[in-house]
């Protein structure tokens, strides 16, 4: 019997995605089922003979233990303020660098390096410069009596502060680049109309430039927001999560759990608690960009 | 384990090296029956003194017995990773490991590595046994009464501090913890940016090693004779009040970031007057392309509390068999660790700068005392020796974990001793 066209068309079609399908089930859905299974048991590599189900219990642990409360508490300060001053400091960068010039070409590919540097390089390099006994910054300022006698990162009220501004440093230029995509995007004829119509500056920014940026700024904020939910290698390299464990973060955590101690039903439990919590982060991101262009443009 | 060591070899070390291994494979060409020809023999190496001695000494084992010997070298964290992976996966990467002494707990309750006992027992004769100190063949190869590992590279923890300093000051060198904490005082100059005292301070391992051994030496225990944790002991408690003083009166104001290579660089530039170390970091002292303290060095044995009877740290490597490869791959794995463990080639492996002494003839050798005048006190340390100051337990990761964030949350001043270490021991029972 011969098959119809629509149904060769479907199987061909049905084809032609496996690969991508299969490829998907393999490096994403089945690790993440493997994680998943792996997080309602208490297994350690070390100790394999010593495995058993404990349901719910390590997702209990991470919520009810202080020293993993706090990472989650870190994680979030982290996230939030290190975000929120790149999206303030990179938008006042975007519009410094809107004008094409030569000048801002320049500026703009020399802002850029810091992004271009692996973050455990970058944090290697603030260690080196923040150390109290030879640092080119941290020797100066416990000469002058700024700051703490051992140095910025090693006291726990300035040490997740300044690995707030170490990331700052790095990531801001990404997002003015992104801004910057953003702005020079925006349709000329409109941003004239204001001025033809006598808008002044600001209220050209508040009720043109801004709504008319917010699929940038949601871009901007929702790839941040993932990336410094995960900071790991310039916490590792700088603070090592101490001291005490003030700047010990979700991704520290599991990394530890994980790869130092080979505990792999806990360290399942945090990766899963991590991407619950960057999942519900980016739809709550999505929600409220919706709502402000919903309020702003009306659609 | 100390990963300050680093191997600077000046030309004339680099023939004299040249000439041993010539003369090996001189000594040994006449050895006709090469029983393991074909075989490669693949080592997972701690990056450490003996790493590159081991790759120099492998032209002299393939002469004598036909076998390559591969030696992949790295660091800690990743020898435990890889070679952890190595034995859960079965995948049979690496037949020869070097095993922390603090891992041994986990390779007997894991059966990672061949139980050598029998072995050990039909080569008795040919190990020479009685040659290796006791605490040395227990602590980097027994567990409960079985070989995990066979010893290969022993350290003794040993105080280095600064005969200069010491001399114009008018001061002995310390011989109880009492005298070491007064003097460190009396010596620490932040003018002169000298300061009487550095140990590790950051968070994680290096602050935990460190401060345990300083707390076997103040008669503080990390668990008690059933081996459950005791971290907020009394002991445990009082020698972590005394670290943090240290710190606070006597140290490097950046000390609380140091691991092993921050407190090593920081004496070896003279900025401390008393440390605590790993012998195997000893020889670098006298090196003046990295140490501007040449001469002005003395080795002496650590310093214990009044009255306590004296117990020093010791650490180091064990040689493993990965229990995954074929019994005539293990066979020739043994014969390896045989050979390298020799006296006659284990001589040769620390004149060639190894720093792993564990052999009762190697401190009165007179090629390696003119070498190494500190061989004495590693004499006495193992004569006195404490290898498991530092738990060799299967949980030993997580407890060193617990009190790295514990120590270093004291120096920071986060936390007192009593709630760092009572935190700490909460969390600790939980492991078992």
């Amino acid at each position: 019997m011969r098959t119809r066209f629509s149904d060769r068309r479907k199987y061909f079609l049905f084809l032609m995605a496996a690969p991508a399908v299969l490829y998907v089930a393999a490096v994403g859905l089945w690790p993440l089922a493997q994680g998943i299974g792996y997080s309602f048991y208490k297994y350690n590599l070390l100790r394999p003979a010593r495995t058993q189900f404990v349901g719910f219990q390590n997702y209990v642990d991470i919520f009810t233990d202080p020293a993993t409360r706090r990472a989650i508490l870190n994680t979030f300060q982290f996230t939030l303020f290190s975000v929120a001053l790149q999206l303030v400091l990179g938008f006042c960068l975007a519009m410094l660098l809107w004008r094409d010039s030569r000048f801002n070409r320049i500026v703009l590919a020399f802002l850029l390096i810091p992004a271009t540097i692996t973050p455990l390089v970058v944090g290697l390099i603030f260690k080196a410069m923040l150390g109290a006994d030879y640092g080119i910054i941290g020797f100066f300022l416990a000469e002058a009596g700024i700051g703490p006698r051992t140095g910025l990162l090693t006291d726990a009220n300035t040490a997740l502060w300044v690995l707030i501004l170490i990331d700052c440093w790095e990531w801001t230029p990404l997002m003015t680049l992104i801004l910057l995509a953003g702005l020079k995007a925006l349709p000329a004829d409109v941003l004239e109309a204001g001025r033809v119509d006598g808008a002044t500056g600001w209220q050209r920014f508040h009720m043109l430039i801004l709504p008319l940026m917010l699929p940038s700024v949601f871009l901007a904020l929702t790839l941040r927001t993932m990336d410094a939910f995960r900071v790991f290698d310039s916490v590792f390299v700088t603070t090592g999560g101490g001291p005490n464990d003030s700047t010990n973060t979700l991704m520290m955590l599991g990394v530890k759990e994980g790869l130092q101690f080979f505990n792999v039903g806990f360290a399942s439990a945090v990766g899963n608690v991590t991407l619950l919590f960057i999942a519900l982060i980016a739809t709550v991101l999505l929600l409220v960009v919706r709502r402000a262009d919903v309020r702003i443009n009306g659609k | 384990m100390t990963k300050a060591f680093s191997s600077f070899m000046p030309r004339s070390a680099a023939y004299s090296t040249a000439t041993v291994i010539f003369a090996l494979m001189a000594s040994t060409a006449c050895v006709s029956a090469k029983s393991l020809d074909g075989v490669t023999l693949t080592v997972a190496s701690m990056n450490d003194g003996f790493s590159k001695v081991l790759t120099e000494l492998a032209p002299a084992f393939k002469a004598e017995t036909g076998a390559d010997l591969k030696v992949e070298i790295m660091d800690y964290g990743t020898l435990l990773t890889k070679t952890t992976a190595d034995f859960i996966g079965d995948t049979k990467g690496y037949d020869l490991v070097t095993m922390d002494i603090v891992w041994a707990g986990a390779y007997a309750e894991n059966k990672y590595s061949v139980d050598l006992t029998d072995w050990v027992k039909r080569d008795a004769a040919e190990l020479d046994l009685d040659d290796i100190y006791p605490v040395v063949r227990k602590s980097l190869g027994e567990y409960n009464g079985h070989y995990v590992a066979y010893p290969f590279a022993a350290y003794a923890n040993v105080l280095a501090y600064r005969k200069d300093v010491l001399d114009a000051a008018g001061l002995k060198v310390p011989t109880t913890m009492e005298e070491l904490v007064a003097d460190a005082k009396k010596l620490n100059d932040p003018a002169k940016k000298l300061y009487g005292f550095v140990a590790n301070g950051q968070k994680g391992p290096a602050v935990a090693q460190d401060w345990m051994q300083y707390n076997n030496q103040l008669g503080g225990s990390i668990v008690d004779k059933d081996g459950k944790p005791v971290l907020n002991s009394a002991a445990n408690i009082k020698s972590l009040a005394v670290y943090k003083e240290l710190f606070t009166e006597a140290a490097p104001p950046g000390a609380i970031e140091y691991d092993w290579g921050g407190r090593e660089e920081s004496f070896r530039q003279g900025m401390a007057v008393f440390m605590q170390t790993w012998s195997v970091g000893a020889p670098v002292y006298s090196d003046p392309k990295v140490s501007n303290i040449v001469g002005k060095v003395g080795i002496a044995v650590a310093p214990v509390a009044k009255g306590m009877s004296p117990q020093y740290g010791v650490g180091g490597w064990g040689l493993a068999i990965n229990a995954d490869i074929d019994k005539p791959k293990q066979e020739a794995a043994w014969t390896f660790i045989k050979w390298v463990t020799s006296k006659k080639i284990h001589k040769e492996f620390n004149m060639m700068g190894a720093g792993g002494f564990m052999r009762k003839s190697q401190m009165t050798d007179p090629d390696l005392l003119a070498k190494y005048d500190f061989l004495p006190v590693i004499a006495e340390t193992y004569e006195h020796g404490n290898g498991e100051f530092r738990p060799r337990i299967p949980e030993y990761p997580e407890i060193q974990d617990l009190l790295g964030t514990a120590v270093n949350s004291v120096l920071a001043g986060a936390a007192t001793p009593e709630e760092a270490l009572g935190k700490a021991q909460d969390a600790a029972k939980k492991l078992f």
